[in-house]
């Protein structure tokens, strides 16, 4: 590890605590640290998005880059953020940087996972299919909606998985300001760097600072992984259908229609409720694409340990099973994780983005304090998880925040009263 | 059928030659891929349409029949099937049946006794019922559905981009479904996933029958041996599966193959179920490769005046002939052993583990002296795999038999033979007849309702999975229930015994003895006791069980048990009992966090309820064949 002692213990001297803040987007992340030092206040900005299925009405993004660039701007100076991090790709995560006035702001840093390297072969690839895959979902929900026979309840279902989908597509104007939108040029990296012992790295725009990468992960399988199964056939399906090109298997001579087929060879027929069975192209497939899109785009999430002299901040981004598993397989990891002392709880609180093992296991009993970034949605009535919520309470000791509820902030948090923020200091 | 009477009768042939591409089209330029497959020769209407596979050719997407192949038309005949193409759906039905029949033959041959589909019906085949890369078998069908599907436009290999893939024309996908629907047909609880074992096994064993198929096609092996100088561990689609696939749908290699380097943790971590059924089918191929090492070396020696070096150059192709038939020896002789283990697997619940057992066990019993070293080759690939049965004191041959850990505090009385009437009779006069003699009958179309009875006892008899007569069934009933304890069934009289399965099998052992015994499966449910659990487990009730095997005299042989949690049991089988649950609990976990829907799911709903039994149908898995 490469971690220079003097400096860290320097600096410890001087940091008495690091200032988590929590915009209160809706179900979306926008957090930002502040570390107070002898030469002012850092800054390290994760995330700005808010989901299109949930916004906060009292919030709406513009108003939050607007009280993010006014809480990055010291008295008398441009406003300036030392690094900014973009976990990964979603638009509850990252809409808020399609904001122009990004443009005025310079940056230190600007950290996104390996897959958003331009440069990077196998990362363009895996990008380019899933925002096609991403556009063609949304196409096809958006087309089913416009059906005029659609009952209430399937209206709701289908515009939820529209929601879904166009969470995955591109933002291609975001990813512009986070590539070269700032008004300065920042330092790209993309994480984690291939070699392994490069995962724990410090940088002089945090001093004081030890980063630990903990995911997403570089190997082939798991990359494999984050090609949602049966996405090539179904967009090369699609693909062909939007240019008219027949997807009939064979000459027209071949087919036969039921009535004539069905009398010359009565042993042969299907029976008419069956016919309907065999065709498995159905929304029941496309949902399920949906989500594992989703997934999967949730497995790039950059996955951050921040040590800070004793304090240790995890923030898992959306981080998937497939994360956390390699994670807490490796035993220097492992102990790592054991070490947390503030988590931000992944996925706004869903069942996949916080393992059992992790909770019930690895993290220390009343050592923690932990913030959910979401807002309830009707139709997703498991986000957050109602027993995950009530194990993180127990383990932390009622140290959770959840920014929805805001009759229930634990008393060390403190909400503003306009509920826009919520703020803890998590002592070094 | 009309028979030709005119002129001196010939004897209707027993076997029945159809063409088929030896792997798929995508080799189809490669000499060697176009080869004439050998099955039984049974009557056939146009179809093909036969007793118990039946091939529909109604395209779901696109609302149309297809031409279907009369295989006794004489232009068809004389040519031994159509010539394989892609462009001709009559060649793809041909093909589906071709492959079908073969699977079900090899598991007929190695199980000793004829066998149906699910509830004793026949296998529908529909070779283009919908688009998509995909392929599956539905049991609430009995149906075996193929796609299709455009290939990759970036990555599509030897395929051209956008060229139309038929799954139909894998023979590697279509003896992986049919071998899912005949494992159905006879383990029936196999497809609830109450451990991730369960379904990997029905993965991996679909893989290996895929793949041991290609060793009875002689040319081929011919070929492969002579290129690879007998190194059969070497790449080529011989020990691959379904390469065609893997190309067009991106992956740039085959779908899966049979060899893999031991790695124990992956046992511990590898979930997905054709991923974890890989390892049980890169376990039995090393077992396959020790011991047809061990057959050709004597062959090689003297080919190689003792040394063994097999000299450079191409190989004589009398010593390639000798090897080939070998290896296809060694293949099929393994193959047989696996499939013949099912019967003397637990009839829920099971893991590798189990397995092991079952094919130490199976095989012992057929030949005790192992000529071939099958069983130690068998026991040291699960053993450096990470794969260990519960409660067995060592890897020894004789504690991974069965039965001969489980101390059962009593014996279970002999079975009741005088009372199965003349079941053996008519079983053994169905197996010696030849299909090619039976008559054509004419099935109806099926109705494909489940029916929700069961043979619980005291109930109903009309169990529509059983294919087995009311006498029997009562007879096999009283009998469980007088023996609940010895049998390890809950002795609760709230709890019924089911009776799941009874057959008596009929096989030949190498040394030429014929061993007849039954094999009786009874299971038992805990959901009347606590529908509370039932949540928990996502919709799967827990289930215990025991098959029995006895000789045709009636003494009981084995008795395997997946017992439910009972008074009946001993501290060490309530310790495992116990263990079992709370690993179901922990599977059901474990597949919640890994579905990407779980998040967005309605957790009051019906659906999420009901989780383990619907939504993990074979149609949900493998919507992640292309992985």
């Amino acid at each position: 590890m490469n971690v220079n002692i003097r400096q860290l213990q320097a600096q410890k001297a001087k940091l008495k605590y690091v200032t988590v803040r929590m915009y209160n987007v809706g179900f979306g992340d926008a957090f930002l640290l502040l570390l107070p030092t002898s030469e002012g206040t850092r800054k390290i900005l994760i995330d700005c998005g808010v989901h299109a299925a949930g916004r906060n009405t009292n919030f709406d993004i513009k108003e939050v880059v607007s009280k993010i660039i006014e809480d990055v701007t010291d008295k008398g100076m441009e406003p300036y953020i030392d690094v900014v991090i973009c976990t990964h790709r979603h638009q509850d995560h990252i809409m808020g940087f399609a904001d122009a006035r990004w443009s005025d702001v310079s940056v230190g840093e600007v950290w996104m996972p390996w897959t958003e390297d331009p440069k990077d072969s196998e990362a363009r690839k895996l990008k380019s299919l899933q925002s096609r895959l991403a556009t063609q979902l949304t196409d096809s929900f958006a087309r089913r909606l416009l059906a005029p026979s659609i009952s209430e309840p399937e209206k709701l279902r289908l515009s939820g998985l529209k929601d879904l989908a166009v969470n995955s597509m591109s933002n291609t104007n975001a990813m512009k300001t986070l590539h070269d939108g700032f008004s300065n040029n920042p330092l790209h990296r993309y994480l984690p760097p291939s070699q392994r012992k490069e995962h724990t790295f410090t940088t002089e725009n945090l001093p004081g600072v030890v980063v630990h990468v903990l995911g997403p992960s570089r190997d082939p399988d798991v990359i494999r992984k984050m090609n949602p199964p049966a996405a090539q056939s179904y967009l090369a399906m699609n693909e062909c259908a939007s240019v008219g090109q027949s997807i009939r298997p064979f000459r027209e001579s071949w087919a036969i229609q039921p009535p004539g087929f069905e009398s010359a060879y009565p042993h042969l027929a299907v029976p008419a409720r069956l016919k309907n069975q065999l065709d498995r192209t159905d929304t029941e497939a496309e949902e399920l694409l949906a989500a594992s899109l989703d997934q999967a785009v949730n497995g790039t999430s950059l996955m951050l340990m921040f040590q800070i002299g004793s304090a240790y901040l995890l923030f898992p981004g959306d981080a998937q099973w497939g994360t956390w598993q390699a994670a807490m397989q490796d035993t220097q990891w492992r102990e790592l994780l054991g070490k947390t002392t503030f988590l931000k709880v992944g996925h706004h609180g869903s069942h996949n983005a916080t393992p059992v093992e992790f909770v019930e296991n690895i993290l220390e009993q009343d050592n923690f304090q932990g913030m959910v970034s979401v807002q309830k949605i009707d139709i997703w009535k498991n986000i957050p998880r109602a027993p995950l919520m009530s194990a993180l309470r127990d383990k932390s000791g009622g140290e959770i925040c959840i920014s929805q509820e805001e009759d229930d902030t634990p008393p060390r948090f403190r909400r503003s009263d306009d509920n826009k923020v919520i703020e803890f200091d998590v002592s070094v | 059928m009309p028979t030709r009477q005119t002129g001196t009768r010939v004897q209707t042939p027993p076997r029945r030659p159809l063409k088929i591409y030896a792997f798929d089209p995508m080799l189809g330029r490669n000499v060697g891929n176009k080869i004439v497959l050998d099955v039984r020769n049974e009557p056939l209407a146009p179809g093909p349409y036969g007793q118990r596979i039946q091939v529909m050719d109604y395209d779901g997407a696109a609302g149309v029949y297809y031409e279907p192949v009369d295989l006794n038309a004489p232009e068809v005949l004389v040519q031994s099937g159509l010539e394989p193409s892609e462009a001709d759906p009559r060649f793809h039905q041909q093909m589906v049946y071709a492959v079908a029949s073969k699977v079900l033959e090899n598991f007929e041959v190695a199980l000793g006794r004829r066998l149906t589909f699910r509830q004793n019906k026949p296998l529908k085949i529909y070779p283009h019922a919908f688009i998509g890369a995909n392929a599956f078998y539905d049991p609430k069908l009995v149906a075996l559905l193929f796609g299709y599907f455009k290939a990759d436009q970036m990555d599509p290999g030897a395929n051209l981009p956008g060229q139309t893939i038929f799954t139909c024309l894998s023979h590697d996908i279509i003896a992986h479904e049919t071998t899912h629907a005949l494992i159905d047909r006879l383990k029936r609880y196999f497809i609830e996933p109450s451990n991730s074992d369960v379904p990997a096994f029905h993965e991996g064993f679909a893989d290996i029958v895929a793949i041991f198929q290609h060793f009875s096609f002689s040319g081929i092996l011919r070929d492969k041996i002579q290129q690879t100088r007998a190194n059969l561990r070497e790449p080529s689609p011989l020990i691959s599966l379904a390469e065609q696939f893997g190309y067009a749908t991106g992956k740039g290699q085959a779908l899966r193959n049979a060899i893999a380097n031991p790695n124990p943790s992956d046992y511990q971590t590898m979930f997905e179920p054709h991923e974890r059924g890989s390892i049980l089918v890169a376990a039995i191929f090393d077992a396959f490769f020790q011991t047809y090492q061990l057959r050709i070396r004597d062959l090689v020696k003297l080919a190689t005046d003792g040394s063994g070096l097999l000299p450079q150059g191409d190989l004589d192709p009398n010593l390639v002939n000798l090897i080939a038939n070998e290896a296809a020896k060694a293949a099929q002789s393994i193959l047989t052993m696996c499939i013949r283990a099912i019967d003397y697997l637990p009839p829920v619940d099971i893991t590798f583990g189990d397995y092991l057992r079952a094919l130490i066990t199976a095989d012992y019993e057929l030949s005790p002296s192992d000529q071939f070293g099958q069983r130690a080759a068998i026991i040291e690939a699960f053993r450096i795999r990470g794969i260990y049965p519960d409660s067995v004191s060592s890897l020894a041959e004789e504690s991974l038999l069965w039965g001969s850990t489980d101390d059962y505090e009593s014996l279970p009385e002999f079975f009741p033979v005088e009372q199965l009437g003349d079941l053996l009779r008519r079983e053994a006069a169905e197996w010696s007849r030849s299909p090619a003699t039976m008559q054509f009958e004419h099935v109806q179309s099926e109705t494909c309702e489940e029916s929700a009875n069961s043979t619980w006892l005291g109930t109903s008899y009309d169990d529509p999975f059983v294919d087995l007569d009311h006498n029997v069934v009562q007879a096999l009933a009283e009998y469980a229930l007088k023996n609940r304890k010895a049998l390890g069934l809950h002795p609760s009289h709230d709890l019924k015994v089911s009776v799941t399965g009874f057959h008596p099998v009929f096989r030949v052992a190498p040394t030429g003895d014929m061993l007849v015994e039954l094999v009786a499966q009874f299971t038992q449910s805990e959901r009347e006791i606590n529908a509370n659990d039932e949540r928990e487990l996502g919709g799967l009730p827990m289930r215990g069980g025991t098959t029995v095997i006895a000789s045709a005299s009636g003494k009981i042989k084995y008795v395997i048990s997946k017992p439910l949690l009972s008074p009946n049991l001993t501290p060490e089988q309530w310790e495992r009992a116990e263990q079992r649950k709370l690993r179901q609990i922990r599977y059901v976990q474990e597949v919640d966090v890994r579905n990407p829907l779980t998040p967005y799911c309605d957790v009051t709903s019906e659906q999420y309820r009901t989780r383990m039994k619907n939504g993990l149908s074979f149609a949900g898995i493998h919507r992640g064949l292309q992985k």
